[in-house]
């Protein structure tokens, strides 16, 4: 055994190293070849490009380049990382597959890894590999991740995502504890709306807040774009029509009304700063507070999604990592996210994230991170109401493209904006039928 | 002029005009106040008393540090110059030979060649970036400045030429005429006589090429990937926005010095040499 | 600005096409061809290098209805129908031409008329010239980025300051209504496009003899008159040439709109381009974003011939 090796293992608390051990007999390949000190049969100068987008907690970052430039080097490769902006990683990714060229492993948001299933490697081996080794998957990260009967992509991790409010202000107006139906919800927010402290959501076009609320609403209320089949449409229905028309009573009554411009980022600042009092978003206002804003910090919890007629549910942003096919070295990529999804390296990550990542896989439900704070506790559970974008069907390329032209969200855009519920509700249902009847 | 009174000058000239330079400079003015302002004072809503519109309590520095510190913006900015310069000068040097050919030659088809030139500005970038794309692999230019020093001038020498035949039309023909008469060939009086006269032309269409690239966004995503490769505009935001939580501080501060030198360069020397010239030629 | 009376090459061979003339060609024609085909050499090598091909690739791929990765098969000219009974192209159709039209008109009136104030000046014309540049210089993705944060529902400095001079007393939601996003993202663009205007007239103006002027006014005729009869005519061909340009770049705008409103509220800021990137890339049906994004081709191009034509025509005059 190498030097190396030894060293890493001295630096990681005992626990963990544990962990290690069982993952390693788990997963042979690689970490066996590491042990036997083998020397890599990889010829000078091969290079990996690793594109990804920038982590909303930096410091997760880091601990992923770590590990990246420790398998370039156990390897004898170079791993050659590439961070850049969230919404600018499909244009690269699009480039990357018609050119046939460029990144080998792109980290993909949601759905994405459906419409460009055709270029990427199928990945069934390790996905498979990885979901054995660790309790297996949820249904949200594979769904995104699983397309058309095959694995397009390894699900990395899911974005976490609840209800962030101010517990002073809440009891202020009479609530000792988060209302858990969708009514209960509405009347707090007139109240906290009369108070000057409105709800604050999202409905413009913005990848994750608008998506993850309007999904989840309408789900709440029995609403779904299509059937089982995949096909046919069924969104103008009563649930819908139930769910579109609490929403444009609310945002008059309990909402900030300077929603429909906002995108990811709005709500954050506009929570931290105290100008609303309750918002849905992923911990990343959490750690803020803590660093910046102490009151904010002190005053502020976590909560779960209310419950509708048809149940609570979750619309989550995803993470996978796809090997593309012009990759010249598919083996060694595939190693690579062995590497780092390996439990022990993927431990380190995830708890780097502190409760803004989920894993997809079931095994790390009672990771003491989860435990840690007890305002983050709510985090752990919402990936079991998770459901995909195309639910009750399966997730599919048209799925994908209609929540990429935002026709839910702007369905609800279009009510608020003065549109009836009925005719907005129209309107979504004639362009979900275009999409899912080409 | 405006003749006549004093309120007359003040009111249709000095007023409208300084009003215009306010609305022009206020989003600058509010740019550095934000690249300046500490984080703690960056989340007060408008709507309360102590929002700080035009100044900052705790002017600090830490957002340029930042810039510097964490990020490669000075190699981002060394790399922006190098692309724009470059891109300006092999479309400059294209645009002038075919703007005076089109402007100033008899030939067959020079018509429809300006036409065919001109409509090459028309291509919509935002998808045909892909087929380029393919166009950058062939030539194995990808992940290098040439990428976009050789695919900028696509879209810059539409511009220069057709910025620069407006020029050479003004011009006066017996000003070469003469040179000819008195001897010179056709190149020599193209290069000696009519160039310098429309200097003035061409450096500003040469300002605005440099701008045009300087400025341009998705080909540099596209076709770099190293993070030291990049430019200002891929590098600021690839780096400062994540996802929900904007840097704020740092983009502003990026921003700034992202585009106050080339105003600078250009106030203080373009200018002196433009009028200069300008001045030469009408003296 | 007085272009010198010349023939253009029309007029110089009337009825003769380009094989005929070649044939009859006097040898000095013949040596000034050469000179031509040499000086437009560079400019026809880098566009036949790099912009034939993406752009045939480009009309072919929409023809195809092809995703990413799979190539697909030849459908005809069936994306361009399907776009056609389309809502949302539609409303983007519709958006465009109004960005277009108001913006490029704000401009071209705010332009010229700081062109006009700078022109009067005396002293600080050098540096307010400079300034004035910014906007135009500063990375628009960057400058959008800050207006964006100017816009914020809850931190406009903005809605502070119209609040303050009480020309509201509830906020402005900027980018909200569908009509403010849109006078918003005109604000933008107008903010950035103005100084392009303003200097390239300016150098305009600045080669018109004062002498012309002060001949009309000898004449009798007023600030106005001397404006719309003198210096508009001929500022006219820098003027056309200023648009063209203008025209174009916003008739094509993409990355202001991306950054601002990604199109929305609800569609009600989707300009050509952003849609067809959303088509093409964000839902990875690259046919039919290519023919969103060509669909813009023949609008464009009608715009272009007419200028043209005009510019043309004033030279020929």
């Amino acid at each position: 055994m190498s030097g190396q090796r030894a060293r890493q293992t001295a630096g990681i608390p005992r626990r963990t190293f544990l962990k290690a051990a069982a993952g390693t007999a788990a997963l042979t390949g690689i970490p066996g070849i590491l042990a036997a000190g083998q020397a890599p049969a990889y010829a000078k100068g091969t290079k990996l490009h690793y594109l990804m987008q920038l982590h909303f907690v930096p410091a997760t970052d880091k601990v992923f380049m770590d590990q990246a430039a420790e398998f370039g080097k156990q390897m004898g490769v170079e791993i050659q990382v590439e961070r850049i902006g969230q919404n600018d990683v499909p244009t690269r990714a699009a480039a990357a597959v018609e050119m046939k060229s460029g990144p080998d492993l792109i980290q993909i948001q949601n759905n994405f890894p459906h419409l460009l299933a055709d270029g990427a490697v199928d990945v069934g081996d390790i996905a498979e590999a990885i979901g054995k080794a660790q309790g297996g998957y949820y249904d949200l990260p594979k769904a995104n991740a699983f397309s058309a009967g095959r694995w397009v992509a390894v699900p990395h991790d899911v974005l976490s995502w609840a209800w962030n409010y101010r517990e002073s202000w809440l009891r202020e107006v009479g609530y000792e504890k988060f209302p858990d139906t969708w009514e209960g919800f509405r009347e707090m927010g007139k109240k906290l709306k009369a108070k000057g402290r409105p709800v604050g959501c999202a409905f413009g076009h913005s990848t994750n807040d608008p998506n993850n609320y309007c999904y989840a609403l309408t789900w709440g209320f029995g609403g779904y774009e299509v059937e089982k089949d995949g096909k046919t449409v069924v969104l103008d229905k009563k649930g819908t029509l139930e769910a579109l028309t609490l929403n444009t009573a609310m945002w008059k009554e309990a909402m900030d009304e300077g929603g429909l411009s906002w995108d990811d980022a709005s709500n954050n600042r506009a929570f931290l700063s105290g100008s609303i009092s309750v918002t849905g978003n992923s911990p990343s206002i959490y750690p803020v507070a803590r660093d910046k804003f102490p009151d904010v910090y002190q005053d502020m919890n976590h909560a779960p999604m209310p419950k509708g007629p048809a149940g609570r549910f979750y619309q989550l942003p995803t993470v996978s990592v796809m090997v593309m096919k012009h990759c010249k070295e598919p083996k060694l990529a595939k190693e690579f996210i062995r590497y780092f999804m390996a439990k022990e390296r993927y431990e380190k990550w995830f708890e780097t994230a502190d409760t803004f990542a989920i894993p997809p896989t079931k095994i790390w439900y009672d990771h003491p991170v989860w435990v840690k704070d007890r305002k983050n506790v709510v985090f752990r559970d919402v990936i079991k109401d998770a459901r995909w974008p195309g639910y009750a069907g399966p997730a599919s390329r048209k799925a994908s493209e209609a929540m990429a032209k935002y026709i839910l969200v702007d369905m609800y855009a279009k009510a608020i904006q003065g549109a009836s519920p009925a005719e907005a509700l129209k309107w979504a249902a004639g362009e979900l039928r275009k999409i899912y009847g080409a | 002029m405006v003749a006549g009174a004093w309120w007359k000058r003040w009111l249709c000239l000095y007023l409208p005009l300084a009003a215009v330079v306010v609305l022009t400079l206020f989003p600058f003015y509010y740019m550095a106040v934000t690249a300046v302002r500490p984080d703690r004072e960056m989340y007060i809503p408008w709507n309360r008393p102590n929002f700080a519109p035009f100044w900052t309590a705790h002017p600090t520095l830490e957002h340029f540090a930042l810039l510097f510190r964490e990020t490669l913006f000075a190699r981002w900015l060394v790399n922006t110059l190098l692309i724009a310069l470059g891109s300006t000068a092999i479309s400059l040097f294209c645009g002038l030979l075919a703007a005076y050919a089109l402007a100033r030659l008899r030939f067959p088809g020079g018509g429809a060649m300006g036409t065919g030139i001109f409509v090459t500005y028309l291509v919509p970038q935002t998808l045909l970036f892909i087929p380029l794309g393919e166009v950058i692999r062939t030539f194995r230019l990808a992940d290098s400045p040439w990428a976009l020093i050789l695919t900028y001038p696509t879209f810059l020498i539409p511009f220069c030429t057709w910025l620069m035949m407006g020029y050479f039309r003004t011009i006066p023909r017996e000003l070469e005429e003469c040179a000819q008469i008195d001897g010179a060939t056709r190149l020599q009086a193209m290069v000696r006589i009519v160039f310098p006269v429309a200097m003035p032309g061409i450096l500003s269409a040469g300002i605005f090429a440099f701008t045009l690239s300087w400025n341009e966004f998705l080909y540099a995503l596209v076709f770099l990937s190293s993070a030291g490769q990049k430019t200002i505009p891929v590098g600021v935001v690839s780096e400062l926005v994540r996802g929900d939580t904007f840097f704020w501080g740092p983009l502003m501060a990026g921003a700034l010095l992202g585009s106050i030198p080339v105003a600078f360069v250009y106030s203080f020397f373009v200018e002196q040499y433009v009028s200069a010239m300008t001045g030469a030629v009408k003296g | 600005m007085s272009t010198p009376p010349q023939e253009t090459p029309r007029a110089a061979a009337p009825r003769r096409g380009p094989l005929r003339r070649l044939r009859q060609a006097s040898r000095t024609e013949r040596r000034e061809w050469l000179f031509a085909g040499c000086l437009l050499l560079p400019a026809l090598t880098m566009l036949a290098l790099f912009v034939a091909y993406p752009f045939a690739r480009g009309i072919w791929l929409s023809g195809l209805d092809s995703t990413l990765g799979r190539e697909g098969d030849y459908v005809g000219l069936r994306n361009y129908v399907k776009l056609w009974y389309d809502s949302i192209f539609r409303r983007t159709a519709q958006n465009t031409f109004v960005y277009t039209a108001i913006a490029t008109l704000l401009k071209l009136a705010l332009g010229m008329a700081v062109a006009l104030m700078l022109n009067m000046l005396v002293s600080f014309k050098r540096l307010l010239r400079a300034s004035l540049l910014l906007p135009w210089i500063i990375p628009t993705v960057l400058s959008t980025l800050a207006w964006k944060w100017m816009f914020d529902p809850t931190f406009s400095i903005l809605n502070w300051i119209v609040f303050h001079l009480g020309f509201v007393n509830a906020r402005v939601d900027w980018l909200g209504g569908p009509v403010a996003a849109m006078v918003s993202v005109v604000l933008v663009n107008v903010w950035r496009g103005m100084p392009f205007f303003a200097i390239t007239l300016l150098a305009g103006l600045q080669t018109i003899s004062p002498d012309i002027q002060e001949a009309a006014a000898i004449d009798g005729a007023n600030a106005w008159q001397r404006f719309w009869r003198v210096t508009w005519p001929l500022l006219m061909p820098v003027t056309m040439v200023v648009m063209l340009f203008s025209v174009i770049q916003t008739f094509a705008d993409f990355q202001l709109v991306y950054i601002l409103t990604g199109g929305g509220p609800a569609n009600s800021t989707h300009l050509f381009a952003t849609y067809a990137y959303q088509i093409g890339i964000q839902t990875g049906k690259l046919g039919e974003g290519a023919a969103a994004s060509l669909a813009m081709f023949p609008f464009l191009f009608l715009v272009v011939i007419f200028q043209l034509w005009y510019i043309r025509r004033g030279e020929v005059r």
